[in-house]
């Protein structure tokens, strides 16, 4: 059984007395300890699936299921010890005036579980970063180090899914490069399950098993790494997508 | 024909704990072609963009030994002088459309305010030419685009209403600091084409700053490798696979590729002798 499945899951935003359908009908699975990646143009409706699974979005129909399980409404603790998202922004998703050592203790705090002294020593060590971090502001950090405390905020539950929506889309080639190094260690160390969303067709390729293609709001085509290193997609649009990412790849 | 000529160009902060030199001594001349200038953030090419129209405000000094623009020196320029050349001579698109848009007008307002105040058109003439802008920018609906307001834009539209703005006085020089890095591969490539059609078309010179190295590369005649406010490499976007600096093959090589290895990413070492 797989440990994520989405079933004909549809997402609409009513603004203005106008609806918005930002989901239509997407299904898909995803195996334990597999990395997923959804690709696509901004407006695709990639990043409103992750919301939609955090319950931060409206769903207006079909099911998500964790562990054969649909998810309570409101999701609750027992979901946020299992599943964590890390957000496309590291200047937005850490409160300015909290200092790291706050942000770390807070999922503890809110959970009840003791020893955060040398949880969040751990935790930094664990994504890079000096202990001495601890209790520094975001403004004194660089953004490739608040990505990393986002990420160490997000594994301080111990989580067995990390959501990603486009971790490394505001850090530069080289801080990616790095970030996205920490991510696959992290997986490899923890056995961790990622749904990863991003525009970019290589990082999905570096990161991911199975890549979901989605336009509009709907699936355009499922395809494997190979099928994806082998240009074998089928639609016009992921071909699309497919020749507009490998322009930019140098030959040699 | 050198445009653009800069020579041991300096930008300083001063800060509490003394100065910080932003750019180093950067040099390099500019006919009418398209020039790169790429860097991680901090490295200086933004500033280096800006000190171009000496758009740096106190604290920030800029310090040159030359810096003309087709014989005139920037350096010597008075505010009034800089006024002309701003825009109308050397035009700068800025890299994200929703802050450098105003948000509480019209597009088709902020198209025309330049036409109406600088050559002073007419509204007729101006909207004319305004509509004529968007549509050199691919705009499908420009009748639609004027009426609207920046945040009913998405990404792409937004970055082609700015370079239809700077594109109106027709410069002789266009700098554009990071022009798609807020916008998706397809959009990416769209806007480029749309740049790369007019710089050939107008004749126009182009600095084209950006930290994506492969993207410059494609884009670009030479390319200017940045690292801490220094040019640490310039070489013809051609022979970019044979770059001979440690700091640009790291960021060549830093990229993943779609079918290749999953291994670690190679991480830049920045503790090499080059980046003190």
């Amino acid at each position: 059984m797989a440990l994520i499945e989405i079933e004909n899951l549809s997402v609409t935003f009513t603004t203005a007395g106008r609806k918005v359908r930002a989901v239509q009908d997407v299904s898909f699975k995803v195996e334990a300890q597999q990395s997923f990646g959804l690709v696509g143009e901004s407006g695709s409706g990639k990043s409103t699936i992750l919301r939609a699974i955090c319950g931060m979005a409206p769903i207006t129909g079909g099911q998500i299921r964790i562990d054969g399980k649909p998810l309570p409404t409101p999701r609750g603790r027992a979901f946020a010890a299992q599943v964590q998202m890390v957000f496309q922004d590291p200047y937005a998703s850490l409160h300015p005036r909290h200092t790291v050592d706050r942000v770390l203790s807070e999922p503890l705090a809110i959970h009840g579980q003791g020893g955060s002294d040398a949880k969040i020593e751990q935790a930094l060590i664990d994504v890079g970063l000096p202990p001495a971090f601890r209790f520094r502001y975001p403004h004194q950090l660089s953004g490739g180090q608040r990505q990393r405390v986002a990420i160490a905020r997000a594994l301080m539950l111990q989580p067995q899914i990390l959501l990603l929506d486009e971790p490394t889309s505001a850090l530069d080639a080289s801080v990616q490069a790095e970030t996205l190094n920490l991510l696959s260690r992290l997986r490899a160390e923890r056995g961790l399950t990622f749904v990863m969303v991003s525009h970019d067709l290589a990082v999905i390729d570096h990161m991911c098993d199975r890549v979901l293609v989605m336009q509009n709001g709907q699936a355009v085509e499922e395809l494997s790494r190979e099928a994806l290193a082998s240009a074998a997609m089928t639609t016009p649009y992921a071909r699309a997508l497919f020749a507009a990412s490998a322009d930019r790849m140098l030959e040699g | 024909m050198t445009l653009l000529s800069v020579k041991n160009l300096r930008v300083t902060f001063d800060t509490e704990t003394g100065p910080v030199q932003a750019v180093r001594g950067v040099s390099f001349d500019l006919g009418r072609e398209r020039l790169g200038i790429v860097g991680e953030s901090g490295s200086g090419k933004t500033m280096t963009g800006r000190a171009v129209l000496r758009l740096i405000r106190a604290p920030g000094r800029i310090e040159a030994d030359a810096m003309t623009f087709e014989g005139q020196d920037l350096m010597a320029a008075s505010e009034p002088d800089l006024r002309a050349l701003r825009g109308r001579r050397i035009a700068m698109v800025m890299q994200d459309p929703k802050f450098s848009l105003n948000p509480v007008m019209k597009v088709g307002a902020q198209l025309m305010e330049g036409l109406r105040q600088r050559d002073h058109a007419t509204r007729a003439e101006a909207r004319a030419k305004a509509i004529a802008a968007l549509e050199a920018v691919q705009i499908r609906d420009p009748e639609r685009v004027m009426e609207a307001y920046p945040h009913e834009l998405s990404g792409g539209m937004g970055q082609r209403v700015m370079i239809a703005m700077m594109l109106i006085p027709d410069p002789d020089l266009l700098i554009a600091d990071e022009p798609t890095s807020a916008l998706d591969v397809t959009v990416q490539a769209e806007v480029l084409n749309i740049l790369d059609d007019l710089v050939k078309t107008r004749g126009m010179g182009l600095i084209f700053i950006s930290h994506d190295l492969r993207l410059v590369a494609r884009f670009c005649d030479r390319v200017l490798v940045m690292y801490k406010g220094k040019i640490v490499e310039e070489l013809a976007a051609k022979d970019l696979l044979q770059a001979k600096h440690p700091y640009t093959q790291g960021l060549l090589n830093c990229l993943p590729r779609i079918g290749g290895s999953r291994g670690a990413l190679p991480a830049l070492d920045r503790n090499a002798d080059w980046a003190r």
